[in-house]
């Protein structure tokens, strides 16, 4: 593993989907999808969107999921269900509630049209100190962030400035890579032998 | 700054050390709420009878205008009007039932308040806890007006104005003005205002929320003032027919049945009638109004121009006003009824009025028989909303929600909790002694054994004890130690 350093896997912050804060949540998707046009050569396309402020310096990151949160509904009801978690309600009594609100929602289309213009900065996560990763660290360091954090990737780093984006995917394959040319030999059929 | 002030300071820390997680600062909320200057002018005083364990110590305490019954202990606390009521206390060699274990009970319980301010507050019934059995603790807690600490050992909370904990455990809680928590054990919660928690885990869990807007016109309470709104204003009208009975020492007695006891801080006014087996407690009031047979009329209890057909449970601070009340119907506690001379308020037989219900209505109110009822109701549409009959509650298997109240669990526990509960209130305080057969009867006999509060009450006479008046220790009362 100590074969791969961070910089070698990473993708340049140049071909990543950026917007200035202020941009709303449809330009971010334009941007990734100009940036997935442009720069993806693999089946695993860019699903995030990074948000830079006036000196060009990442302030947040806007996932998939966080498009998803902003769209569910946000009325003083939901809020209501949300409270009563503490209250030691099932999960199942807390969903229950939720789908009965949810079946009198309004249709997608008028959900998304409204949700479109929600600024990033409403729903980007910031990077936490677990989210950053030197270019010049080595990959067994990436994958004990990734796993403790749970991220879905890394902002790599050179000295002050954000160079890059490591992602869990491009881990992945390298690690599988590895497996792949370390020798290891298939030993499917050695139990079956020992039965006989 | 005198050693009541420094003994003040000192709760207030302890508390706000125990809420610092909650980000819960005491301090502007009680410095004004316990008058220092009333606890040089008011008396303690206790209860002595041949029916009641007599154990007092009090170390370092102000205790103005408090009142103690059976076994308690207070050390480095301010008591302000407030009662202790240790007369269901656990005794040796009961037993206590929790889950499928049958636990002996190794020495008498003890009521035991350390480094504790508490306001008008009650406490009473005894720990539910089956770590605590013999000792139902109140340490580092603030309570304020007319909350009540019902069967909860406590350590490190905070209760606002009207609030309750019933047969609860709490550790380093927030409870809101005007909530009621049942819910066996709870620990670093801030229960917003106006909260009705009823939970029995694996069995059922009631939540109910007053809209706050509405509730505030009742009870408000913020960090800086007295509690204020018409709950306050209630209890204000009618605090001098208090002041009265505190400062006499000798009052005209007002005659009850043999069965029935009132206790010699009730106010009673004209043209009350109170039936047979009839347990009225100190602080409350009566004016104008029937007892039927087996009521009882608990702490801060205010009956007004209302009839109680019989064997009603007027839980702790519930206040009846203009209302017919049918037999073998429960008011929780600090429950405010509400009708008017030309609109009354008619509750049918074998309701459960839910702990903290405010039923005020304009306009003539009927509550059919064998309903729950719950939360904040002015008119029919309330009402509908909040209440179901019994029978319906008990077919729930599953979850109920009705307008900002929610189930989840079985509505046939839920309502037997609450019958089982009803009847030994009922039991406990001699709504069904049988006065024809007491002659002669053995003692320890079924009959005997009937005898709740109403009975025992009667054989008690009252003890007063005084602060300094002046000095380094003014407000504060010697250490006291008061046995048989």
């Amino acid at each position: 593993m100590d074969t791969y350093f961070i910089k070698d896997l990473m993708v340049p912050i140049s071909e990543y989907a950026t917007v200035p804060e202020g941009a709303t949540l449809f330009e971010a998707y334009l941007a990734l999808e100009n940036a997935q046009t442009a720069y993806d050569h693999n089946k695993y396309t860019h699903r995030a969107v990074l948000v830079l402020n006036k000196a060009n310096r990442v302030i947040g990151k806007v996932g998939q999921l966080d498009v998803l949160r902003a769209l569910e509904p946000k009325d003083a009801k939901f809020e209501q269900f949300e409270s009563i978690r503490k209250f030691q309600f099932s999960s199942q009594f807390i969903m229950n509630l939720h789908d009965q609100c949810l079946m009198q929602d309004k249709p997608l289309v008028d959900i998304c049209r409204k949700g479109g213009l929600i600024k990033v900065e409403e729903l980007m996560q910031t990077p936490t100190p677990g989210e950053f990763i030197e270019e010049d660290a080595s990959l067994n360091i990436a994958i004990h962030q990734l796993v403790r954090g749970s991220h879905m990737a890394l902002l790599v780093t050179s000295g002050k400035d954000i160079v890059g984006i490591l992602r869990l995917t491009d881990v992945f394959a390298a690690i599988f890579h590895t497996m792949k040319t370390c020798g290891i030999e298939m030993n499917v059929d050695q139990d079956s032998d020992k039965d006989t | 700054m005198n050693a009541l002030e420094k003994l003040f300071i000192r709760i207030v820390q302890r508390v706000n050390i125990n809420l610092r997680e909650l980000e819960f600062d005491a301090k502007p909320y009680v410095w004004d709420l316990i008058p220092k200057e009333q606890m040089k002018k008011f008396y303690a005083f206790y209860g002595i009878s041949p029916d009641h364990p007599l154990n007092l110590q009090f170390k370092n305490s102000g205790l103005a205008g408090s009142y103690f019954l059976g076994q308690c202990s207070v050390t480095n606390s301010l008591l302000y009007k407030t009662d202790v009521r240790g007369d269901e206390l656990k005794k040796k060699g009961d037993r206590f039932q929790f889950n499928n274990l049958n636990i002996p009970i190794s020495k008498d319980e003890e009521i035991v308040i350390e480094d504790s301010a508490m306001v008008k507050t009650l406490v009473h019934n005894y720990s539910h806890d089956p770590e605590t059995l013999e000792k139902f603790f109140i340490k580092d807690t603030i309570s304020t007006h007319y909350a009540n600490i019902h069967g909860s050992p406590s350590d490190g909370c905070f209760l606002g104005p009207f609030s309750t904990v019933d047969l609860t455990t709490m550790r380093d809680c927030v409870i809101g003005t005007f909530s009621y928590v049942q819910a066996g054990e709870i620990s670093h919660l801030n229960i917003d205002p106006g909260t009705v928690w009823v939970r029995s885990p694996g069995a059922f869990n009631f939540l109910y929320h007053y809209p706050i807007e509405q509730l505030n016109s009742y009870i408000y309470f913020k960090a800086g003032i007295q509690p204020q709104g018409k709950l306050i204003d209630f209890v204000e009208d009618r605090k001098e027919a208090f002041q009265r009975i505190f400062d006499l020492v000798n009052i005209d007695p007002v005659p009850v049945p043999d069965s029935s006891s009132l206790d010699r801080y009730a106010v009673v006014k004209p043209k009350t009638e109170i039936g047979e087996n009839v347990l009225i407690s100190q602080r409350a009031y009566l004016q104008n109004s029937t007892l039927g047979k087996g009521a009882n009329v608990q702490e801060n209890c205010y009956i007004i121009n209302s009839n109680l057909m019989g064997n009603n449970v007027t839980a702790h601070g519930a206040k009846i006003i203009e209302t017919n009340v049918g037999e073998n119907t429960f008011v929780g506690f600090n429950s405010f009824l509400r009708g008017q001379p030309e609109s009354r308020l008619t509750i049918g037989n074998v309701c459960i009025i839910m702990p903290h219900t405010i039923i005020d209505s304009r306009k003539p109110l009927t509550i059919p028989a064998g309903q729950i009822v719950w939360g904040l109701i002015t008119n029919e549409k309330d009402l509908k909303t909040n209440s179901i009959s019994i029978n319906a509650m008990s077919k729930i298997n599953t979850r109920l929600t009705k307008g900002n109240m929610f189930f989840e669990g079985n509505g046939e526990s839920f309502v037997s909790a609450f019958q089982h509960r009803i009847q030994h209130i009922l039991e406990a305080n001699g709504a069904f002694f049988n006065c024809t057969t007491k002659k002669g009867q053995q003692k320890g006999s079924n009959k005997e054994q009937q005898k709740g509060h109403a009975q025992k009450n009667q054989n008690m006479s009252i003890n007063t004890i005084q602060p300094y008046p002046r000095g380094k220790l003014e407000g504060l009362y010697p250490t006291i130690s008061i046995k048989p």
